[in-house]
């Protein structure tokens, strides 16, 4: 070995450098390791399908299809690479309506240009999400979707973003959300009950088995699609619940007996009823009240109707938080409101900490035991709650004796969303969201900042949104099977 | 994988023939001279219709003749093979085989192996994108302004685009002389043509109805074309002089990674830490270039020895032609000098 053949290495200093240097360093290095991160997903993956075309092109039975298999593949992987080749941005897409609305953002129902075909975009604020540290959990919904290859979570397709937003391109599940089937047939037999809460059941388990926590099930977030099979989505626009924030919302609630400021923002829609009132034979009110609710859900308020008391505490919560959740909504859809509702969220608060003496059921609904035997199971102390050793705890419990969940998306579902079109957006409240453009379907506005709509350049000068430290690593395209040549 | 660390005593490949530096300054040679170099004609046109600036280069010496080429392979030491490199004494920092290593372990062949199913063109676009935003993901930790309005790579630090003493690239002017910039005009200036070929839909289609398959003799039965009016990319879509501009989109950022390693590789990639980061970067780089021939061997002159090097760590795996194009005695002769062989 010979010393002093190479130049002596410096001591690394860091510190001599600038902090805008300092910033570059971190996005430099983070680009890098998820390049390659990415890059040997994608080697992986692509590896994967090879060797699935090679088995089929091996087989005996196809062998009169070997070329239009090999063609198809090709093909295939053609339109991921230019899919990946291609920058994404909103002017890509046409708008069609706003299907949904919340205080982080909204969601559009868009046709894409190129190809005219329908998807739903969500779109969530970066201010916003900067602002009120939502970043964990925007990233969180992303990796959860991203991963998740599940007939039970809606499909996402690409992510992507300006300097502005983010934007997640989703598949478009016209079927609406069960909230509006609730809304239209106000309470649901416990055969239709069973079919609902065994798909949903299936969902959980899914994205649990994914590692990830849902933390936010209610029925807005439960969507239908075509066939009238659920699908669990999160579009994320009520306000999250992070534990430290609503820990100190919470004890902030409690020490002032009637805080006004806890009232819902929007009184005008606001309906003054209570579970006294709240009885089948008030139907019209309770439909009322599920209007303004869906309202509410708007602002920045978000409903804690179906949120677990764990969540509130400093104990810490784990997955049995969304079979809480389950809980309320069974009950919901037997009984036609959720366990807890009230006038004000600070009563509902209230009520779903004293749980054990405000869960009530009204003497004029004939139940069965097993139902009301489930819903106590599962609205309950976390280690007692039915679910905490799993889904397959619930599936066995008699309340879904005979019921194949295996089978559950290949039956017919109890409501069948009629659809007139693609775009068919009847099953949405989009007469309660501002629309721009009366419906037309017209392009989204240019992203922001000027120089970046050129495709793959990063022309000096204009910042990259893609760039922006806080977000790298956001984007995401998955590869498509069902493409349509 | 297997080949990592394997290679250090394999024998030289008889197909190598990698070119023996001169040890001369490159004399300027009049861009017509396109058979040494990858410049379509092409490339001067679109830039005299956009910027009123085309690319040319100096250009680097013609490789020394096979004879010497071997000689030097076959008989020389490894010293000698790593003395053959005008290399500044001491051996820059990044030649020590301590500061070559990856943030990757394992064979970065399967990043840049193409499908086979894919037709070929339209995985070189891939590699093309790929490629352009891993590089500029470096050059913009040099590009960007710090508070005081100061570049890392300016004018002062970089008055030339050099890639060591023997090194440095012209532009030439809308009269085609060529003429020096600064690295960092040289740069944006190419960056602006790069990305105005990537962007242009007419050679980088995007259109997902346009795509096609590769030809497979044994699947396939539509007869495969050849001749003058097939090109790489034509049943897909890609225009006639779509290789061509890959090839020189290649040549153009391996200019800025050997600008990087020759000017900045310590101020500031070494200081930042993220040293790994851009051998990773760089490493995967020349193997999909070599895989696809959009570099050819005598145009990785300026980095040959440390592709040496990494061809003598197993970086590169022997069945890569990054590695065929290696000289493995002054690789390990580098290995040698760092301790590691």
């Amino acid at each position: 070995m010979s010393e002093g053949e190479f130049a002596p290495p410096p001591t690394p200093n860091i510190e001599s450098y600038g902090p805008n240097a300092v910033y570059n360093r971190e996005r430099c290095y983070q680009l890098a390791q998820g390049f390659f991160k990415d890059a040997v997903r994608r080697a992986r993956e692509r590896h994967e399908r090879q060797k699935e075309l090679k088995l089929r092109l091996e087989s005996p039975e196809l062998l009169s299809r070997r070329e239009l298999i090999w063609s198809h593949s090709g093909k295939l992987e053609a339109k991921y690479l230019r899919f990946l080749r291609t920058k994404e941005e909103l002017s890509n897409y046409a708008i069609v309506k706003t299907i949904g609305k919340g205080y982080f953002g909204e969601v559009k129902l868009v046709r894409k240009r190129q190809d005219g075909r329908v998807y739903a975009l969500k779109r969530l604020f970066k201010s916003e999400m900067i602002s009120k540290e939502q970043l964990p959990r925007v990233r969180a919904e992303r990796d959860a979707l991203a991963e998740s290859d599940s007939e039970w979570v809606v499909k996402l397709f690409t992510t992507f973003q300006d300097n502005v937003s983010l934007y997640m391109l989703m598949e478009f599940l016209p079927g609406g959300d069960l909230m509006s089937v609730l809304i239209k047939y106000q309470i649901f037999s416990e055969d239709i009950t069973r079919f609902y809460t065994a798909e949903i059941i299936m969902a959980i388990e899914a994205i649990h088995n994914l590692g990830y926590i849902h933390r936010d099930i209610k029925p807005d977030n439960i969507l239908l699609d075509r066939g009238g099979h659920i699908k669990l989505a999160d579009f994320g626009l009520s306000k999250g619940f992070r534990k430290d924030h609503e820990k100190s919302y919470y004890q902030e609630l409690l020490q002032r007996p009637v805080p006004p400021s806890s009232r819902p923002q929007n009184n005008r829609h606001s309906v003054n009823i209570d579970e006294i009132s709240l009885t089948v034979s008030n139907r019209a009110q309770i439909n009322e009240w599920r209007r303004s609710r869906r309202l509410m859900a708007y602002s920045s308020v978000g409903t804690p109707d179906y949120i677990a008391p764990e969540l509130f505490s400093t104990n810490g919560y784990s997955f049995e938080i969304d079979w809480w959740s389950l809980g309320t909504i069974i009950y919901e859809c037997l009984v036609g409101w959720p366990p807890f509702a009230a006038e004000t969220f600070y009563d509902t608060y209230r009520k779903i900490i004293n749980w054990p003496h405000t869960l009530l059921f009204p003497d004029d609904i004939q139940l069965s035991y097993n139902a009301v035997h489930l819903i106590r199971s599962m609205i309950n102390a976390p280690d007692a709650r039915l679910g905490r050793n799993g889904a397959a705890e619930i599936k066995n419990h008699p309340f879904f004796a005979g019921v194949d969940f295996s089978s559950l998306r290949r039956i017919r579902a109890p409501f069948e969303p009629p659809l007139t079109s693609d775009v068919d957006t009847s099953a949405f409240p989009v007469d309660d969201l501002p629309q721009e453009g009366d419906g037309e379907e017209e392009g989204g506005p240019a992203p922001g900042g000027g120089g970046d709509a050129s495709g793959g350049g990063l022309l000096l000068g204009a910042e990259d949104p893609e760039m922006f430290l806080p977000f790298l690593g956001y984007t995401f395209k998955r590869f498509e099977k069902s493409y349509t040549a | 994988m297997s080949n990592l660390f394997s290679g250090i005593n394999a024998r030289l490949r008889g197909t190598a023939n990698k070119p023996v530096p001169a040890k001369s300054p490159i004399s300027s040679t009049p861009l017509t001279d396109d058979g040494q170099l990858a410049l379509p004609s092409s490339l001067s046109q679109a830039s005299q219709s956009s910027t009123s600036l085309s690319i040319a280069s100096k250009l680097p010496p013609l490789p020394a003749s096979p004879s010497l080429s071997q000689t030097i392979g076959m008989m020389g030491s490894p010293e000698e093979a790593l003395n053959a490199y005008p290399l500044p004494r001491p051996l820059p920092v990044w030649l020590n085989p301590a500061y070559a290593r990856h943030i990757v372990k394992g064979n970065f062949m399967t990043l840049s192996a193409r499908p086979k199913t894919v037709e070929q063109g339209e995985w070189v676009a891939h590699q093309v994108v790929e490629h352009y935003r891993n590089l500029w993901n470096f050059v913009r930790v040099v590009f960007e302004k710090e508070e005081d309005g100061k570049t890392i790579c300016n004018a002062t630090s970089c008055p030339r685009m050099s890639a060591g003493m023997n090194h440095s690239y012209t532009w030439l002017n809308n009269r085609f002389e060529p003429i020096e910039l600064p690295a960092f005009e040289y740069i944006t200036l190419m960056q602006r043509w790069i990305s105005g070929k990537i962007d242009d839909t007419k050679i980088f289609p995007t259109e997902a109805s346009g795509v096609s398959f590769s030809y497979n003799s044994q699947i396939t039965t539509t007869a495969l074309l050849t001749g003058p009016d097939e090109w790489v990319g034509k049943r897909s879509g890609f225009p006639k002089d779509f290789f061509s501009i890959c090839q020189t989109i290649f040549l153009q950022m391996f200019r800025v990674y050997a600008h990087l390693y020759w000017a900045h590789f310590t101020e500031p990639f070494y200081h930042l830490n993220l040293e790994k980061q851009l051998n990773s970067c760089f490493s995967h780089f020349v193997l999909t270039a070599t895989a696809l021939d959009l570099l050819k061997p005598q145009e990785l002159e300026p980095m040959q020895p440390l592709i040496d090097l990494w061809a003598a760590n197993g970086t590169f795996p022997p069945e890569s032609k990054a590695y065929e194009y290696a000289n493995l005695k002054a690789g390990a002769r580098l290995l040698q000098l760092g301790g590691m062989a």
